[in-house]
């Protein structure tokens, strides 16, 4: 087998929770007692003595590969680590420990429409948004008229967004995600918004990114059929920690058992 | 395989690296430049015209107030062309500070969404701001031909210098204030109030040798020179005090360090706490 494209070595990440005793949210409180005993307030309020800490593992030892020309799904219930991973891989958010490589560019699809300006025309957004991916100008220039054709919106290339429907909004967003030229493409829930011919539309270009452009997509979804149609592998996350990693079909059914405990 | 490898690890410090990608990164600062220039206009009747009214009338009232009413010392120019030259330069500086510090919580979903150098966001806030001064100079130099004055020729040189000066104390300032914002939100209710104070530290509405004795004070303060330099080079109030200029530079130089040192240094966290 070649050598894979995404190394991921005992990757963990802290969060340290604060519980707050959220007296000072009540205002009758603060004024009673920032004349009895000011020096008290302040103290807690910076020394932050009210609530208690608590530290917490949003992901401990999680280690996998990825190949090249792979989709892989990642699939957990809510709060399993699946976005968290996502951060990382997209180097928003660091590391506790461990380490990954990828020997490549990365691209982020985190959330549809990100960086979009109500005001902007249509046109101004894809210049924006590309930018904001990292997708260069004279690239953009190359592929406007490809971003505009599968978004389908032609008609209102030149109107504000704020203007567009919400259908539009996000099949434009994805569009522009979708002819990023990176190595690999990271995707978190696209397909929970907008409708089933577009869902459809957005899974033929994802299949056509690593089937015939040999690109490598990591896939996030709660939409099992969606992970099942693209993915031949996947890895399930519960608690912060990979419980499975194998055949889609498997790891699914193995999802779908955890849920019914 | 590419040849490009990208290595994720839990803590990474300052590296001249992070310089180079800001600068592959150079389309992105343009574009945030182009778009905040774009959508502030945008829905307004006059547009950019703003740029110029603001610090227009603001000279006039000050000119009525302070030049005609209380007559402030002007060092022998006539008030309003001294008052505007101060103003241009001290807004340049005020809005490029108060943008910059309100950036990173500004462009919070793009933060916690997608990867890019952080600085570039307030790099473009600043170039915004120089946009603006660049358009309310054009009122500078139509007062100067109406007033009849010619600036010196080292203005060609001492300007741009006096610029740079601005640009770097704002946006070092800007830095450290902005990280300082993630975490606590109280930067954006103390700023307008201590750019308002620093404006009365600061000779805009009067001549620097006003304070007499204490003026070396003032010295520390980069606008002072800058301030007391522009008027100097374009409208000959006084002799150009080169050392005056050394010092604001040494001060910005020192302060820009330190503000990208601070932002580098919480910067991977932003996405955790903003």
């Amino acid at each position: 087998m070649e050598h894979p494209i995404i190394e991921i070595k005992n990757i963990g990440k802290k969060y340290t929770i604060r519980h707050d005793v959220n007296k000072y949210g009540k205002l009758s409180y603060v004024l009673g007692n920032i004349f009895k005993n000011p020096i008290q307030i302040l103290k807690e309020k910076f020394l932050k003595k009210n609530g208690s800490k608590e530290i917490f593992w949003a992901l401990s030892d999680v280690s996998f590969e990825v190949f090249k020309g792979e989709a892989v799904g990642v699939i957990g219930h809510n709060g399993a680590g699946k976005s968290t991973l996502l951060k990382i891989l997209s180097q928003i958010t660091p590391p506790t420990k461990g380490e990954i490589k990828i020997h490549g560019t990365v691209g982020s699809l985190l959330e549809v429409g990100t960086g979009f300006h109500p005001e902007l025309t249509g046109r101004e957004n894809i210049f924006l948004n590309g930018a904001i991916l990292g997708i260069k100008k004279k690239d953009i220039i190359r592929k406007f008229n490809d971003i505009v054709s599968f978004a389908g919106v032609e008609k209102f290339i030149d109107t504000p967004v704020k203007h567009y429907s919400s259908g539009m909004y996000v099949r434009l967003a994805f569009s522009v995600a979708a002819h990023m030229e990176s190595d690999v493409l990271i995707v978190d829930e696209v397909l929970a918004v907008g409708d089933a011919d577009f869902q459809k539309q957005c899974l033929t270009r994802m299949k056509q990114i690593t089937e015939n452009e040999g690109r490598t997509i990591l896939f996030i979804s709660h939409n099992m059929t969606a992970i099942k149609n693209l993915c031949k592998r996947s890895v399930l996350l519960d608690k912060g920690r990979v419980i499975m990693i194998g055949e889609t079909h498997e790891v699914i059914e193995k999802y779908l058992h955890t849920h019914t405990e | 395989m590419s040849t490009q490898t990208i290595v994720i690890k839990p803590k990474k410090l300052f590296s001249f690296s992070d310089l180079r990608e800001v600068w592959d990164y150079r389309e992105l600062l343009y574009f945030f430049t182009w778009r905040d220039l774009k959508v502030r206009y945008k829905q307004t009747v006059v547009g950019v015209l703003w740029a110029v009214f603001q610090p227009f009338i603001t000279m006039v009232v000050f000119s009525i107030f302070f030049g005609r009413l209380l007559k402030v010392p002007s060092d022998g120019v006539p008030y309003p062309i001294f008052v505007y030259t101060g103003l241009i330069f001290w807004q340049f500086f005020a809005d490029a500070l108060s943008e910059t510090s309100n950036v990173l919580i500004v462009n919070q979903a793009i933060i916690t969404k997608v990867y890019f150098p952080r600085l570039i966001l307030p790099l473009s806030s600043v170039l915004t701001k120089f946009i603006d001064f660049a358009i309310a100079a054009t009122i500078l130099a139509g007062m100067m031909l109406y007033y009849g004055y010619t600036p010196k020729l080292i203005a060609l040189f001492t300007i741009p210098l006096l610029l740079v000066i601005t640009f770097m104390i704002s946006f070092g300032i800007g830095l450290f204030l902005s990280s300082v914002n993630v975490k606590y939100r109280d930067i954006r209710y103390i700023l307008p109030f201590f750019i308002q104070l620093l404006m009365f530290l600061t000779p805009v509405i009067y001549p620097a040798g006003i304070a007499g004795k204490y003026s070396w004070v003032l010295a520390l303060n980069p606008m002072m020179g800058v301030i007391q330099s522009a008027r100097a080079v374009l409208l000959g109030t006084t002799i150009i005090n080169w050392t005056l200029i050394g010092i604001s530079l040494g001060v910005t130089f020192i302060v820009m360090l330190f503000g990208i040192y601070r932002f580098k240094k919480t910067e991977r966290y932003f996405a955790d706490l903003i």
